[in-house]
């Protein structure tokens, strides 16, 4: 009995042990009519269950390629990706994503849009609106719960997005510059939004943008990519407490890790400029 | 003050204006035919060509008294109709295939894209020598209007669905059999409805052609045998009739439309 006990915990440290997410030696290169374009070049990561992790980069590093590759929707030119331990050949629904756009179904009230992911996966439409109407609740929308997509300012539509995401309770949520297309304010508002949720889903969660202060204020750890071909410069361990809003960013050891990220960044600006002078 | 004064100035103005323009519109078709009755009885004119619209009521009154009108009305409906329906289906069944499966569209497009420019009417001798004056002919020619125009406006707005929400329906466990029905048909809708539209004005165009190459009921079978009788006001009410049938079509369409893509 006891030994059985010992090795079940075993088991369960095994599982914490093993990341939700494995980049191995990931390469991704592009057929151009200029010949082939090594967008991202031998990366590799390990995320851990529940972390929350940043890509920071330049547009045009292959960040949100890496995302897109995690997610089943392109394929690698070489490496692995593993998710809960198991190969990505194609998108998978315990792997949830929002895109920058919300790309949500215009001809779907946001219950039915919510709803969507749970019917494919061969719930019964009651037991769907029920899942859509906790996640409209969570993210406050309510009183929109029959409105069409059109109807909702960009906020409130990656709000929706967010949720319909989540409605399939994937264990990894990559999400894609999803504030890139938002204004300032409305932006703050959803990254608060956003810590308040992730302190409520156990989801790991990948998140990409080129705005190094979401980084910060979001993520456990922060993997800084150079472009062309994309790699990663740095990793900085983000050990700011939780839970955490976006007033951290007046905190000195905020300003600390931000001027250690913007050290890397400038000096492989730098080095980019260099390069491209003396060609 | 000054811009308040000015503000309040203009507003009784432009509401005059729009009242003015309403009921300008509203005189037009009596200005009109008031115009065309003095223009005809005014012996400028051949009477007999041009006759004026009271003689145009009397024959049309006399058309519907002597029940030929609901006869050629039923025959001229049903063949648009049904044209436009079979020809619609048709059209968006393959503008599906070929906006979605490059291979059926590399074997189909070339076809139609060469068939397409070829105006229905050109069909008309074909037609007669394939069908003779029978019904199947007159359908054949509204089917072949209506098709082509309904499958290009299918085909095009099935390859525009939007790629993002498509990667969106995978990333959620949609699979690919059912992506059809859940995102590419509704994706596709509001192009298919531009195209059934335009296919309504196509479809009357057609039946035109289709019932002067010979027909034994119709609207414009009826302006056809009036035009060998020199029955001109007959004419003129059969095109004033055809024009009120095809007028409202298109407003049923349009007000069918709103309902079929909802969500606007």
């Amino acid at each position: 009995m006891k030994l059985a006990l010992a090795s079940s915990s075993a088991s369960v440290e095994e599982a914490r042990k093993q990341p939700a997410i494995q980049v191995s030696n990931l390469s991704i290169v592009f057929d151009t009519n200029r010949g082939q374009n090594i967008a991202v070049d031998r990366v590799s990561f390990d995320v851990a269950p529940g972390e929350f992790v940043c890509i920071v980069g330049p547009s045009g590093c292959g960040k949100s390629t890496v995302l897109n590759t995690i997610a089943g929707l392109e394929v690698p030119f070489e490496g692995d990706i593993l998710v809960e331990g198991a190969p990505v050949y194609s998108p998978r629904p315990d792997v949830g994503m929002v895109f920058q756009q919300p790309h949500l179904f215009p001809w779907k009230s946001v219950r039915r849009n919510i709803a969507h992911g749970p019917r494919m996966l061969g719930r019964s439409r009651a037991e769907a609106n029920a899942i859509a109407d906790d996640l409209i609740a969570m993210v406050g929308l309510t009183r929109f719960a029959d409105a069409y997509p059109n109807t909702l300012s960009g906020g409130m539509q990656q709000r929706v997005a967010i949720a319909r995401a989540l409605a399939n309770q994937p264990r990894v949520l990559l999400m894609d510059e999803p504030f890139g297309a938002l204004d300032a304010q409305t932006r703050a508002v959803m990254q608060d939004n956003l810590l308040a949720l992730r302190d409520r889903i156990k989801a790991t969660i990948v998140f990409v943008t080129h705005d190094i202060d979401e980084a910060i204020v979001l993520a456990d750890r922060v993997l800084i990519m150079s472009a062309g071909p994309g790699r990663i410069l740095r990793e900085v361990a983000v050990k700011l407490p939780r839970p955490r809003s976006s007033s951290v960013m007046l905190e000195p050891a905020y300003l600390a890790l931000k001027k250690d990220c913007l050290d890397v960044i400038r000096a492989e600006g730098l080095r980019a400029f260099n390069r491209s002078e003396a060609n | 003050m000054a811009v308040r004064t000015d503000g309040r100035a203009r507003r009784p103005d432009s509401v005059r204006l729009r009242r003015v323009n309403i009921l300008v519109g509203a005189l037009s078709l009596p200005l009109f035919v008031c115009l065309w009755e003095l223009v005809s009885r005014s012996g400028a004119v051949n009477m007999v060509l041009f006759p004026p619209p009271t003689v145009v009521a009397t024959a049309v009154l006399e058309w519907i008294r002597s029940g030929q009108f609901f006869g050629d009305l039923l025959a001229s409906l049903f063949r648009v109709t049904t044209g436009f329906i079979m020809g619609g289906a048709l059209g968006i069944l393959l503008g599906v295939l070929t906006g979605q499966f490059p291979v059926i569209s590399s074997l189909l497009s070339p076809l139609f894209h060469i068939l397409r420019p070829i105006p229905p009417i050109a069909f008309v001798p074909i037609v007669i020598l394939w069908f003779g004056l029978s019904e199947a002919g007159k359908l054949f020619l509204v089917v072949w209007g209506v098709f082509f125009t309904v499958w290009l406006s299918t085909h095009i707005g099935v390859q525009k669905v939007d790629r993002g929400l498509i990667r969106a329906a995978l990333m959620l466990g949609t699979p690919r059999r059912q992506m059809l029905q859940e995102i590419v048909l509704l994706g596709a809708l509001p192009y298919i409805v531009v195209g059934l539209r335009t296919a309504v004005s196509i479809s009357f165009y057609t039946l035109v052609a289709a019932e002067l190459a010979g027909a034994f009921a119709g609207i414009v079978y009826r302006i056809e045998i009036a035009q060998q009788n020199l029955q001109t006001g007959q004419v003129m009410g059969g095109l004033a009739a055809l024009g009120l049938i095809s007028f409202v079509a298109d407003r049923l369409f349009a007000a069918l439309a709103e309902r079929l893509v909802w969500w606007r």
